[in-house]
């Protein structure tokens, strides 16, 4: 298992991923858009074949009110590639880019209430933290839970190494 | 210069809010002007005005009025831009390129700087790819607006897309050196210093290159991108100790990056497998909990090193319970001597676990057991093991000792099916596929592989309610993938479809596919503007690229590939014409037969025209979704595609040329693979082209000169040509010969066929052919032909 940024050759494959595994999809345009906007961002999980069995779809929210930001859009990794911890991996990756590219100062995501894999992938593994319940966030009605992950450790990463450097 | 029939200042204030309306997208209050000035006799043939006011009906959807109303606004007024450019406008939202690209130009003459113009044309060039014409636009983009940071990179890039690095990157310096001086640095700043860079590598200066990234690196936020480019081009200058310090830093931050430790051996300059195994060792103790420091070694090493290996890594995996320890190793299994260490290991594994809980008997009296699991997660990896080895019956043996084992676990029940799939049982396979589902019905992913598992076993209908079960409600779960562009499914729809002999509803699937591909060439559109803005030219270059090449992805070749079959198929045997047929049935049969037999005809009927008139309401439903949804988006008056009628599609007067325009992308983005090639000979074949018979033979022989595919179109070329040649004129002859010459050894097709078969003995595939083209060559060779094969 290779896990690297995501090149514009990998955004029909991530939909593919996608379509595959997540009920939540996007036409190719919202990728690209993606793709185009932030390309250093997103990351896949790709095998000894090229294949993608893995990704995480990410951009920021330029809202210019509020702290700059990173949002995890989609991220999904395939029922037959699940516990090597390539999940987390690509989340690490993509919000230390975030950190380093946008100066983001937090992350943030939804996730369905009834999603206790995922839930526990991000409270646990990753430290996100609950801001609040968006009632019928879905479109079949289902709540989700509003969660932002601190990146200030990446920030102090990031200052470490501009002063090794200098 | 303004037009030849101007309005007077009432009139003409009145105009202004038609352009006005038309930009704020208020169509009606446009209309509501448009006739203000046109029932004034004296102005009801204005050109301009009546241009405005098709612009206006197009975007609510009214388009022969449109069409009618802008050509009669260009025949009052032809020396107008506005009205040239209105008609370029309306031709661009039927996707009509070329002949907007021409009304753009005709425009221009009549108003050569304007900005809007000049604009629209540089994105119909750059989405057409008319490169000369794009750098030319651009370049009067600049001299109008040198204070714009995009007329600059949109210049630059004009460049550099016709391969004139010299050029590209003067501009791109001049640019920069303004930008320098303000002092400007950025996210979008950064990015152009590496798009700039990116120029300068694909001009092959590997030295400026990395002179350029290190004089720059202040500058450059996007850090990893800096060190990806600085490492790649110290390796391929041949520093191998800054490399060797660059790749470290980036398996410092990416330890899960397989081609950083790659290049990092290759910096190291490891070449013997005890280097590169002790390599990984150092990293698999620094990172413990990553993949590739494992992994990898077990590529490199051979014989007792690779079972010491393989050993510690198969038993913490299965202590873990890693279900995909199996795929993981796969690529593994192309070395025979590798997969009979794993599999001596394993089984050993099973011995033991079954006895006391341990890898190994040896180990019997000391250390901790193993848990319960493990002796499941060596089922489950054995079943695999032989499934993958084509060893049927173990493979299902080990799996059903699993379900045995824990009969809750989905895994098992989708290694179940793949089992059957493979011994070739669809039928079985999906069976499996659907318990799994039903046990974890949350779960996409596993809904998908039963869906998919059903269209295997031709079960159209099942597989769509399976499907939508994570659809959008309110819509069918066909149409919702539809607009999700989910290929997989269609694709699979449509191979399904082939197998059943129902071929316009295959075909149907297959044209779905190709307008996604269409679409998603289409997306680009908006993107040329945006991209300039944004600053992200190395992405955008991507997509440029990617756009180009886009049906070479092989979602679209087995799409395609379906298509040709089934239009070949439908030359070959075209479908009957209904009515001849019942007739030609009826005339066997008794009057009570008769009677109910049109009884039932009858009904049918009835259901149908049933059905598609629920079909048409649907589609009226539809219609008024999407209209509603686009309101306002500028994008709604793109023009409705003509509906996919299966029945008409199957009925299709050319099938052959239909198939041509599957090929085509095929012939040039797929070239690499044999089928192409041997599709097009089919094709060229019933069309009788015997140039284009040979172009695909010689391509096929290329890629694959023992192909035995290739044999059989190569007799059936020999025999055409032996039959037409003296219908030939003297150069397409000579150019036979002379290709045949190179291609085969004689001309015989008997002794042609007989010397393939002699040097393919092993091969049943070889055998086959070999007895068709017998058979073919001399019915009389039936019994021999048999033989072969039996």
């Amino acid at each position: 298992m290779n896990i690297r940024c995501a090149k514009p050759e990998d955004l029909m494959n991530m939909q593919h991923c996608n379509l595959l595994c997540l009920p939540e999809n996007y036409q190719m345009k919202y990728y690209f858009y993606h793709g185009l906007s932030w390309p250093q961002l997103s990351y896949v999980a790709e095998d000894e074949n090229g294949k993608i069995v893995g990704y995480v779809l990410a951009k920021m929210e330029e809202d210019q009110e509020d702290l700059k930001h990173g949002h995890i859009t989609s991220l999904a990794v395939k029922r037959s590639h699940r516990r090597l911890g390539l999940a987390q991996k690509l989340m690490d990756q993509a919000s230390e880019a975030m950190v380093e590219c946008f100066d983001a100062k937090y992350v943030s995501l939804h996730v369905r209430k009834s999603n206790r894999a995922a839930l526990n992938l991000y409270k646990n593994s990753l430290k996100f933290e609950t801001v609040e319940i968006e009632p019928k966030y879905y479109a079949d009605g289902e709540d989700a839970y509003s969660m932002r992950r601190n990146l200030s450790h990446f920030s102090r990463k990031k200052d470490d190494q501009q002063k090794a450097e200098e | 210069m303004p037009s030849s029939k101007s309005l007077p200042p009432k009139e003409n204030a009145l105009f202004k809010r038609i352009l006005k309306s038309y930009e704020q997208k208020q169509y009606k209050n446009g209309l509501k002007f448009a006739k203000q000035i046109l029932s004034n006799p004296k102005f009801q043939e204005h050109g301009e005005t009546l241009a405005m006011k098709g612009l206006t009906l197009n975007c609510l959807g009214r388009k022969e009025e449109a069409y009618e109303h802008v050509r009669r606004g260009l025949r009052n007024d032809l020396k107008s831009h506005v009205c040239w450019h209105v008609y370029g406008l309306l031709q661009r939202s039927d996707k009509k390129y070329d002949e907007a690209i021409k009304c753009y130009r005709n425009a221009l003459k009549w108003d050569k700087n304007n900005i809007q113009i000049l604009r629209d044309l540089s994105l119909l060039q750059i989405q057409m790819r008319d490169l000369e014409g794009y750098r030319d636009t651009r370049y009067q983009l600049l001299m109008l607006r040198p204070t714009q940071r995009a007329s600059w990179i949109g210049y630059a890039m004009s460049f550099h897309l016709l391969v004139d690095y010299k050029n590209a990157l003067s501009i791109l310096d001049t640019f920069l050196d303004q930008q320098q001086r303000l002092n400007n640095f950025d996210y979008e700043h950064s990015e152009v210093l590496l798009y700039q860079n990116m120029v300068i590598q694909e001009s092959g200066d590997l030295k400026q290159a990395l002179k350029h990234l290190k004089t720059f690196s202040y500058q450059i936020v996007d850090k990893l991108t800096y060190k990806e480019n600085i490492g790649d081009l110290h390796l391929r200058l041949a520093d191998w100790k800054e490399a060797e310090e660059i790749y470290e830093e980036l398996i410092d931050r990416n330890p899960e990056n397989t081609l950083y430790y790659k290049k990092l051996i290759e910096a190291k300059r490891l070449t013997s497998e005890s280097d590169i195994i002790d390599f990984y060792g150092k990293y698999a103790e620094k990172f413990p909990r990553s993949m590739p420091p494992k992994r990898l070694p077990l590529n490199y090493a051979t014989g007792e090193q690779f079972r010491v290996l393989v050993d510690q890594y198969m038993r913490k995996a299965l202590t873990k319970g890693v279900p995909p320890l199996f795929v993981d190793l796969r690529s593994l299994y192309k070395d025979g001597q590798k997969v009979q260490i794993i599999e001596e290991l394993v089984l050993g594994y099973v011995q033991s676990l079954e006895k006391g809980n341990k890898y190994s008997e040896t180990e019997s009296s000391n250390g901790p057991k193993e848990p319960a699991s493990a002796i499941l997660w060596t089922y489950y990896f054995l079943a695999q093991h032989y499934d993958y080895l084509n060893q049927t019956e173990k493979a299902l043996a080990y799996i059903e000792t699993a379900i045995e084992h824990t009969p809750t676990l989905i895994e098992l029940f989708v290694t179940k099916g793949r089992i059957y799939k493979h011994a070739g049982d669809p039928v079985e396979a999906y069976l499996c596929l659907d318990e799994a589902q039903a046990m974890d019905t949350a779960d996409r992913y596993i809904n998908s592989k039963c869906a998919k598992y059903m269209l295997r076993a031709n079960l159209l209908k099942e597989a769509e309610e399976t499907c939508a079960k994570f659809t959008r409600e309110g819509v069918s779960a066909m149409e919702n993938l539809n607009e999700m562009q989910c290929m997989w499914f269609q694709t699979e729809c449509a191979l399904a479809y082939q197998r059943l002999g129902k071929y316009g509803e295959s075909l149907k699937k297959c044209h779905e596919i190709d307008r996604h591909f269409a679409e998603i060439i289409e997306d680009q559109f908006d993107f040329h503007t945006y991209c300039l803005r944004k600053m992200t030219l190395r992405s955008y270059m991507g997509l440029l690229r990617l756009e180009d090449v886009l049906r070479g992805h092989p979602f679209y070749f087995k799409a395609a590939k379906c298509a040709i079959e089934v239009y070949i198929h439908l030359f070959d045997s075209p479908l009957k014409d209904e009515n001849a047929e019942q007739k030609l049935n009826t005339e066997n049969l008794a009057p009570a037969e008769l009677k109910k037999l049109k009884n039932k005809q009858r009904k049918a009927q009835k259901k149908a025209e049933q059905e598609s008139a629920q079909a048409r309401e649907a589609q009226v439903k539809r219609d008024q979704h999407n209209k509603s949804r686009q309101q306002g988006d500028a994008e709604a008056d793109a023009p409705q595609l003509d509906e996919l009628i299966p029945d008409k599609l199957a009925r299709i007067e050319d099938p052959l040329e239909q198939a041509i325009i599957f090929l085509q992308p095929l012939q040039t983005l797929a070239r690499d693979r044999i089928e192409t090639h041997l599709m097009a000979f089919e094709v060229y074949y019933r069309k009788r082209k015997v140039l284009l018979m040979l172009q695909s033979i010689k391509r096929a022989h290329q890629v694959d000169a023992q192909h035995p595919k290739l044999h059989s179109c190569l007799i059936r070329f020999l025999r055409v040509v032996k039959d037409n040649q003296h219908n030939y004129d003297n150069a397409v002859s000579e150019v036979i010969t002379t290709e045949t010459k190179t291609l085969l050894s004689t001309k015989d097709a008997k002794t042609l066929n007989k010397e393939f078969l002699d040097s393919h003995k092993d091969s049943l595939k070889a055998a086959l052919e070999v007895a068709i083209v017998m058979y073919q060559l001399d019915n009389k060779a039936q019994k021999d032909a048999l033989s072969l094969v039996q």
